[in-house]
């Protein structure tokens, strides 16, 4: 039994390290990405800056927190990542999901691991921007050691809600099997609708209720919040449980999609 | 036992009708329109342990969906499959263990990474014994030439490098039962010639259960006893090689390219003169009744020979004769 669990998690272990080996394939990728990003962050602290410059507060927060708020927000912008429903449609296009369901693995555990691959290798690519923003932009970081471990459990909580969330989307594929639209549409709205732009207190009390009712914010917003102190740390363990409300809701919707969109496959060309 | 037993199997794809464009692709999820095609019609055959057969047909005949019907990615519409006794499509990942499957185009290696780091996670997650994997890649190394490419990312492979590479990928777990989907398209004489004896070394002498599908007679010739062939869907032919060999396997064609136009040729008994045109002679002769070098020899002794070549009929000839009931006509 232990060692029939330890066998299956050195599989997902393995399966779980090829992702940075194929992060690692395309190393220029990495240099461009970090100019560019370097630039965006630039332009967003010296928006807020502006937007600032003729009040100390906005709905009680301080240019101080609202720019350390942008800044990690950006830096941890792989927490909500969308990869999902590209990785189905071009697996479906191209046929090679009769392979990955011919995997003798639970498919949904597979995608999480590598998934997760995929964030820890991405979060890594951003610490020289974490660097840069100390550097250049006056980033403070918390230094409280229960800051970061209510942040860390929060952020793999919100990207796990984000997982299902996004598999049950990628069940759609199995049916359009069109997916630029749906990927282009589900990106904006992640951008928008995760905090990553506005910090969720900015928003007017309908929009963020609006906001808080789909779970893009528990991956970004929520744990980003509590790493900044704009979430107070006693605010931690309600927190987590409602990321836990969200994933067990979302893994059901999702499960029970897959269950009925993995009948519908049609697997193309051959 | 039967290792494999189809009965009655039939898929029929529901092809929906597209509007371009996401407006479209959403109007299509609240009012699809379809078109019915039956890609597989009904059919049954059964597949002892250690059987190797050539399933083939003319593209589009239906040898694909079958064989994703076989593995379990494709659920039927109708009839029932039993792969060592499991339904493959409800125990899919019961079913994947006991299976190794090659497509002959598309793959199942990690793109951008080393063959190695492939193979290592595969044996992983086929939990392959260290040691039992370890004597795998030596085998494979002397049998498929692995070792230069072990290296390499699969992305920088020649396709010939690339199907040995999937061939190993898909046998390193040692499966009981094989399915190969045209695992030799493309590939040029040397490549072929290996990979069929490394299909013989590696799953007729272990006692695999194989299906092939393949568009090339010699892979059939080389490596199965026995035949089924498709067209529509429907099984046309299941039953020896030998008979189509029989049939149709005893004719060749050779085309002599002449210095002269020629008019007409003497040619000896068992070949047949087919057509003299455009400084080409073309004679269609029986191997049971005469030779290459016969027929060559006499034509070269009348007329002057730039150039010649042999061919043997092709697949989609056969399947087309045998759907017109040429194998019928041949019985009587």
């Amino acid at each position: 039994m232990i060692s029939a669990a330890r066998r299956r998690l050195s599989v997902y272990a393995a399966l779980f390290g090829m992702i940075p080996k194929m992060f690692m394939a395309y190393q220029i990728w990495f240099w461009v990405g970090l100019v560019l990003n370097i630039i965006s962050m630039a332009i967003l602290v010296f928006f807020w800056r502006a937007v600032y410059a003729d009040t100390s507060t906005i709905s009680g927060l301080g240019l101080n927190q609202t720019i350390t708020y942008i800044m990690l927000a950006f830096i941890f912008m792989p927490l909500t990542s969308s990869d999902l429903v590209w990785q189905f449609g071009s697996d479906l296009r191209e046929g090679m999901i009769i392979h990955q369901l011919l995997r003798p693995v639970n498919f949904q555990a597979m995608n999480y691991v590598q998934m997760l691959g995929g964030l820890i290798s991405r979060l890594v690519w951003q610490l020289p921007m974490l660097f840069f923003a100390v550097l250049l932009f006056d980033l403070r970081l918390p230094t409280g050691f229960s800051t970061w471990l209510a942040f860390i459990v929060s952020a793999l909580l919100g990207f796990t809600v984000m997982f299902y969330f996004n598999w049950f989307l990628a069940c759609f594929t199995f049916y359009t099997t069109e997916i630029w639209g749906l990927g282009v549409l589900i990106e904006g709205m992640t951008f928008f609708l995760s905090g990553a732009l506005v910090p969720l207190a900015m928003m007017p009390e309908w929009l963020r209720t609006a906001v808080l009712s789909v779970p893009f914010a528990q991956a970004l917003a929520v744990p980003v919040g509590l790493l900044t102190g704009i979430t107070p740390l006693s605010d931690a363990p309600r927190v987590w449980l409602v990321q836990i409300l969200w994933i067990i809701g979302m893994w059901i919707a999702s499960t029970l999609f897959f269950r009925v969109a993995v009948r519908k496959i049609t697997v193309q060309g051959g | 036992m039967s290792v494999i037993e189809v009965k009655q199997l039939t898929k029929v794809f529901k092809i929906p009708k597209k509007e371009p464009g996401f407006g479209g692709a959403v109007r299509g999820l609240f009012h699809p329109q379809y078109e019915n095609k039956t890609a597989v019609d009904g059919i049954s055959f059964k597949l002892d342990r250690g059987e190797i057969v050539g399933y083939i047909g003319v593209n589009g005949a239906g040898k694909s969906t079958t064989i994703k019907m076989l593995t379990g990615v494709l659920m039927p519409t109708e009839g029932s499959i039993k792969v060592l006794g499991r339904n493959p499509h409800k125990q899919r990942v019961d079913n994947a263990r006991d299976i190794g499957v090659v497509f002959g185009q598309r793959t199942q290696l990690w793109w951008d990474l080393a063959l190695i780091e492939s193979l290592n996670l595969i044996a992983k997650i086929y939990d392959v014994h260290p040691v039992k994997y370890r004597l795998m890649l030596n085998q494979f190394s002397k049998t498929l030439g692995l070792d230069e490419l072990l290296k390499t990312p699969v992305r920088n492979m020649s396709l010939g490098q690339k199907m040995r590479s999937e061939l190993a990928a898909a046998l390193i777990h040692e499966p009981k039962v094989v399915y190969l989907d045209e695992p030799t398209i493309g590939l040029d004489l040397i490549v072929k010639e290996r990979i069929r004896d490394f299909i013989k070394a590696e799953c007729i002498s272990k006692g695999m259960t194989v299906i092939l599908t393949t568009h090339d007679l010699g892979d059939i010739e080389e490596l199965c006893e026995r035949v089924i062939i498709i067209d529509n869907g429907r099984i046309i032919y299941d039953g020896p090689i030998d008979t189509i060999k029989k049939r149709f396997g005893k004719f060749r064609e050779i085309t002599f390219e002449t210095v002269e136009q020629v008019k007409t040729v003497h040619v000896p008994e068992g070949a047949e003169l087919l057509s003299t045109d455009d400084r080409k002679v073309q004679i269609r002769f029986d191997r049971t009744v005469s030779t290459a070098s016969k027929v060559a020899g006499a034509v070269m002794n009348q007329i002057e020979v730039r150039d010649f070549s042999l061919s043997e009929p092709d697949l989609a000839d056969i399947v087309k004769q045998i759907y017109n009931g040429a194998l019928d006509r041949e019985g009587q």
